[in-house]
């Protein structure tokens, strides 16, 4: 029985985002870590998964091992049905043709808004000033269903944000649609490399929906500036899989570069 | 129409008429040989306090030898629009010449990040959508572009858009003003000396960026006879009248790659990526930049054959790229 297996937090992080996702759909890949969700389902999940990536490669095969950095290189968007550019990409979210998108966050809140702008200080003297939107705004307010990959630390779960860079619930039920983004859009799950987070139908708040197998509901939520409420019964997650540690070590990731982080470890 | 939120960005815009009168004025509808040197090309047609964008990036046929001799030539003041960038914007405001940015995707930001904290530079955000809209509608030749992203947040209150009531539905809609560049650099895998252009793979806004900018200066890596698009026509990218000077500069783009040409050179790229400091950003400018004279000399004396030859033997998918 309980085979003892080793693993960082974020590889657990990326396979519990790749079982996620779903196989005969479309999603829109955001730079970086939505890369190697998307890449790890595509080869044990879901083959049939189109991706859609923000300067326009539709439906990408992309190969291993991941070039850091990259997304518009001839290993990213190897074998795509068809490459165009931005305004192209942009249209087929816009249209409706996007069901999930995928994007990270340096910050949350309750109503899964997110900031990817900056940290502290003000707008013209930010303490910390990061990317930025990029595509994000565009994949959270234009896709059906928008996933959130980040890194488990709680004060990264505010009560309020440094800055609202791109939609989740804005302030509540309704809130999206009285901004005038699209109807039935929004937020779904946020996949951290501890737990797995979802919206409660009626108040569009988090809520915890499972955690790391060993982990508890209330360890994980220590430290945040508000609780998520839990669901009565918090799923257990699986750590990685054997086959999913393979195709990240020794395909996508073989220098151990980007799925490196805290050391885990959980019973299979 | 109402306005209902107005973001607070500066914006560089033009009415779309004295964009066309520019247009009738200073593109030529004449096939005139363009063929110059890149010092040439950004010494008549960059100015201090133009407003640049580029297409694609550090990693993926961007037009960094382009962005070096601006650097080189101590252009200042300048206005950079910051779609998907990487390196090449952290390089231009250590090198002084970028004082305001529009933030689509800032990437590699923390030296950027630092002087903006500082206030050697202002950024204004969007987001890549919304500057690919706005290059489309100065592609239009009309005023803006209406946007169903952006709304709710921080991002289009910190940007030049505006939120209206939507004559047609009575919703709110984002509208992104118009944005005709001064100049916009484009490294192209084929032109010929008039300026017809082929990019392969994919872009960020090629064809509307250079419909919508006054001046369009490309670096390719090779100069193909004109006949060539003429044989085959839905290839091509750009007619050469959107151009004002051809640049022919092999590895132009390097360290990024160019798709069936050569391969990004990572090794350089964490020379780039390991930029923390004012002084290791001015350290990398004085020995990759204004220590050398010209794209040539840089490939031949900070580079060298035998890594460009690797490079080149590195780039082995070609697929799609033809």
């Amino acid at each position: 029985m309980g085979q003892t297996v080793e693993f960082t937090d974020t590889e657990f992080m990326i396979c519990t985002a790749a079982r996620l996702l779903e196989d005969r759909k479309t999603v829109f890949v955001g730079w970086g870590m939505p890369q190697l969700v998307a890449m790890l389902a595509e080869r044990l999940y879901t083959p049939q998964l189109v991706q859609l990536f923000e300067f326009g490669a539709v439906g990408p095969q992309s190969l291993t091992p991941f070039v850091r950095g990259t997304m518009g290189g001839p290993t990213n968007v190897y074998r795509s049905l068809q490459w165009s550019n931005m305004n192209w990409a942009f249209s087929y979210a816009a249209a409706g043709y996007l069901d999930y998108g995928m994007i990270g966050a340096a910050q949350i809140d309750a109503y899964g808004n997110v900031n990817s702008t900056l940290l502290g200080g003000t707008y013209e003297r930010p303490g910390r000033r990061f990317p930025g939107s990029g595509g994000g705004n565009e994949v959270a307010s234009l896709c059906w269903r928008t996933i959130l990959v980040m890194k488990h630390e709680p004060r990264r779960f505010v009560e309020r944000l440094d800055f609202m860079t791109s939609p989740g619930y804005l302030d509540g039920p309704g809130g999206r649609e009285k901004a005038g983004l699209p109807r039935d859009t929004g937020p779904w799950r946020v996949v951290t490399s501890k737990a797995v987070f979802g919206f409660d139908h009626e108040t569009k708040r988090l809520m915890l929906l499972g955690v790391l197998k060993g982990l508890s509901g209330s360890g994980v939520l220590e430290g945040m500036e508000f609780r998520p409420p839990v669901v009565e019964s918090v799923g257990e997650i699986g750590p990685p899989t054997e086959d999913e540690l393979r195709v990240l070590r020794r395909e996508i990731d073989p220098s151990g570069i980007i799925i490196r982080g805290e050391r885990m470890q959980a019973a299979r | 129409m109402e306005t209902i939120i107005q973001g607070s960005a500066k914006i560089r815009f033009s009415h779309p008429d004295d964009f066309r009168q520019w247009v009738r004025e200073h593109k030529r509808r004449e096939m005139v040989e363009k063929l110059t040197t890149e010092r040439d090309a950004i010494a008549r047609l960059v100015a201090d306090g133009d407003y640049i964008a580029y297409d694609f990036s550090s990693l993926t046929r961007g037009p960094q030898a382009l962005v070096r001799e601006i650097i080189r030539q101590r252009r200042k003041d300048l206005w950079v629009c910051a779609e998907f960038t990487l390196h090449e914007t952290a390089l231009l405001v250590g090198g002084g010449a970028a004082s305001r940015i529009d933030v689509g995707f800032l990437g590699y930001g923390s030296y950027v990040g630092r002087a903006v904290s500082e206030g050697r530079v202002r950024v204004f955000d969007w987001t890549n959508g919304a500057l690919a809209a706005r290059m489309l509608a100065g592609a239009r030749g009309i005023s803006c572009m209406p946007m169903r992203s952006m709304l709710g947040t921080d991002t289009l209150r910190h940007s030049g858009a505006r939120v209206v009531r939507d004559p047609f539905t009575g919703d709110p809609l984002c509208l992104v003003p118009a944005l005709n560049p001064d100049v916009f650099l484009l490294h192209v895998h084929q032109a010929d000396v008039y300026g017809d252009a082929r990019v392969f793979g994919t872009n960020l806004f090629a064809p509307e960026a250079a419909m919508a900018a006054r001046k369009v200066i490309l670096s390719a890596e090779v100069i193909v006879d004109p006949q060539e698009f003429r044989r085959d026509p839905a290839r091509t990218t750009l007619p050469y009248f959107l151009v004002d000077a051809v640049v022919h500069l092999p590895f132009g783009a390097y360290p990024a790659g160019v798709q069936a040409c050569y391969d990004l050179d990572l090794e350089h790229i964490d020379k780039l990526n390991a930029i923390q400091t004012e002084e290791q950003m001015q350290a990398y400018l004085a020995e990759y930049v204004y220590g050398v004279q010209d794209h040539a000399e840089f490939l031949d004396r900070k580079v060298g054959w035998r890594k460009l030859q690797d490079l080149v033997r590195r780039a082995t998918i070609r697929e799609g790229y033809h």
